[in-house]
């Protein structure tokens, strides 16, 4: 049973072991579905939430011993620092979370290729633009795939394979400017926005309208010209604008992160406990009633 | 159809239209990139704190670079990660690239890192290297606290990153010098803070966009962070202290005037606001 988790020793092993765990897989997925009724799933998501909570609690929380010993087939990488019991599990459940982790990634690709597929085949309005995410989406593919896999020249040539050189085009040619001009069009929207929406209707609102003055040239090279006439030690230091910018940053902003902080924590620690004991019904259960 | 009531000026005040401003501002930012107007610039005490954690990493340990930015995020954190390379090859600190949560950024950082490196005639491998994207966030740091190459398997180009030889010596969390975190992306800091910073005592510091800074503050107050580079004016002084002024110079030019653009528009909305009310009031 344990040399099944053992690194396979060559490459055919691997694909082997892949195959064999593919076929198994399939196979659990296809007898748990038929066996269990719907409280029967229930029961095993529950469980293994639980077991999984448990194991990675436990094993952060368990003290360590320097005199542990590591099981024969994995080797302590630190024995200075000491282990506990369940140590030497974290490896593989790290593991076992990134390809669960990785089918999610699937499971992505897989709903966008049927929502696109659907647009394309029932012509709906806008299909142009499903076929260009195939498009889009296949050339990456491929041809990220292909200079990845290229074999690597003995000699550096300055030429770059076509391969290479066209997903160098897609990757920093389209790619990337198209994504840094989304982005970059917040700036405008965020400009008309200010000018629209920012109006001192209350003594709170100029408030807030001071502050963010403030920070906005605090945080530039300007806001330090503005006031570059005072000086910059003592008291009349504190008001060039570089320096109240931190300040409002430093004395006022810090502590109402750190409330904010505080908050999110404790909310965060109940909904993992509610998740981590299955009272978060809505999340697992909500379809199956 | 009704026509529209005229408008008064302070009404036409607050009523600029959109494209108009899209035009100015993009006018504005354009002229700075082209023709920027530098403004002296004053490394912060944040900044200076990321310049001076690199300079006291001891000379056996590896620097770890977190990338987890992208295009999206280019401008800002493009001159930061460029800044810090230079600060780590001219202490003659060894690095690491990698990526927790951006999986296209890490080519970008790639990319960079060769263009750097050349300019020093640090070698892939023994200067400096690139772990590439990893999945998992806290499941990796938690393994990679244990045993560094076991987790880190293959390097962004697929070799074994044991033996590269930079990594001789390197075993688990103990070799790490320095964290630097430089992300536009929320909530990835708190997996390195938490997991490595706060159980190791690993040295921590980042680099942040302007929009998500505020919010790590008071880890620089608790000096669980050694210090922090703040949009791209993190950027421009980093440039400063490493002596090769950059992009990130270029850019805060753009931003001061794009400021003082947006500011006027506040402004200017809000005089209109106030003359028309006081009008109304008038009126009545």
């Amino acid at each position: 049973m344990r040399s099944l988790f053992r690194p396979a020793a060559t490459s055919a092993a691997l694909y082997w072991h892949l195959a064999a765990a593919i076929i198994a897989s399939i196979a659990i997925i296809v007898l748990l579905h038929r066996l269990l009724g719907p409280r029967g799933r229930r029961w095993l998501i529950a469980m293994v939430t639980l077991l999984g909570g448990l194991y990675l609690g436990m094993e952060y929380f368990l003290p360590v011993r320097k005199d542990m010993l590591w099981p024969s087939h994995i080797p302590n990488p630190n024995p200075a620092r000491g282990a506990n019991l369940l140590s030497p599990g974290i490896e593989p459940v790290g593991n076992m979370l990134s390809v669960i982790g990785a089918f999610t990634v699937g499971l992505g690709i897989y709903s966008l290729c049927q929502v696109h597929g659907r647009n394309i085949i029932r012509r709906r309005s806008g299909w142009q633009n499903s076929l260009a995410f195939f498009l889009s989406m296949l050339a990456m593919l491929v041809f990220g795939m292909w200079s990845y896999y290229l074999p690597k020249p003995k000699i550096e040539s300055p030429i770059m394979p076509w391969p290479k050189a066209t997903y160098e085009v897609l990757f920093n040619g389209l790619f990337n400017p198209l994504q840094a001009a989304t982005f970059s069009l917040l700036a405008f929207y965020i400009a008309s926005a200010a000018y629209r929406a920012f109006r001192i209707r209350s003594a709170e609102a100029a408030l807030m309208m001071a502050a963010a003055f403030i920070v906005m040239l605090g945080q530039v090279p300007v806001g330090a010209w503005l006031t570059s006439g005072l000086p910059t030690t003592g008291a009349a230091g504190f008001f060039r604008l570089e320096a109240l910018g931190d300040w409002v940053m430093s004395w006022l902003n810090t502590p109402a992160q750190r409330g904010i902080v505080f908050g999110i924590a404790i909310g965060g620690l109940a909904m993992s406990l509610r998740i981590w004991l299955s009272l978060e019904r809505g999340t697992f259960f909500a379809e199956q009633g | 159809m009704m026509a529209s009531a005229p408008q008064s000026p302070w009404q036409r005040l607050q009523g600029i239209p959109r494209y108009y401003i899209y035009l100015l501002l993009a006018a504005v930012v354009v002229w700075q990139i082209l023709f920027p107007i530098r403004l002296p610039i004053t490394p912060s005490a944040a900044t200076k704190g990321v310049f001076a954690a690199i300079e006291s990493v001891p000379d056996g340990k590896l620097i770890i670079i977190s990338a987890d930015w992208d295009a999206s995020t280019q401008a800002e954190t493009g001159p930061q990660t460029e800044a810090i390379i230079h600060a780590c090859f001219q202490h003659h600190k060894r690095f690491a690239l990698m990526s927790l949560g951006a999986p296209m950024g890490i080519k970008l950082a790639d990319d960079l890192a060769r263009r750097v490196a050349e300019q020093y005639d640090a070698r892939y491998g023994v200067e400096w290297c690139n772990w590439g994207y990893k999945f998992g966030y806290d499941n990796v740091l938690i393994a990679m606290a244990k045993d560094i190459p076991k987790t880190i398997g293959t390097d962004f180009h697929g070799a074994p990153v044991a033996q590269l030889p930079m990594m001789a010596g390197v075993t688990e969390i103990s070799s790490i010098g320095l964290v630097i975190e430089i992300t536009g992306l929320a909530g990835i800091s708190e997996y390195w803070i938490g997991l490595i910073q706060g159980v190791y005592g690993t040295p921590f510091a980042s680099a942040y966009t302007a929009v998500m800074a505020p919010g790590y503050y008071p880890f620089l107050d608790s000096k669980q962070m050694k210090g922090m580079l703040v949009g791209a004016k993190g950027g421009a002084e980093m440039e400063l202290l490493v002596g090769r002024p950059g992009l990130g110079g270029a850019i805060m030019a753009a931003q001061s005037w794009a400021h003082l653009f947006i500011i006027a528009l506040i402004v200017l909305g809000n005089v209109g606001y106030l003359l028309a009310s006081a009008s109304e009031r008038r009126r009545r």
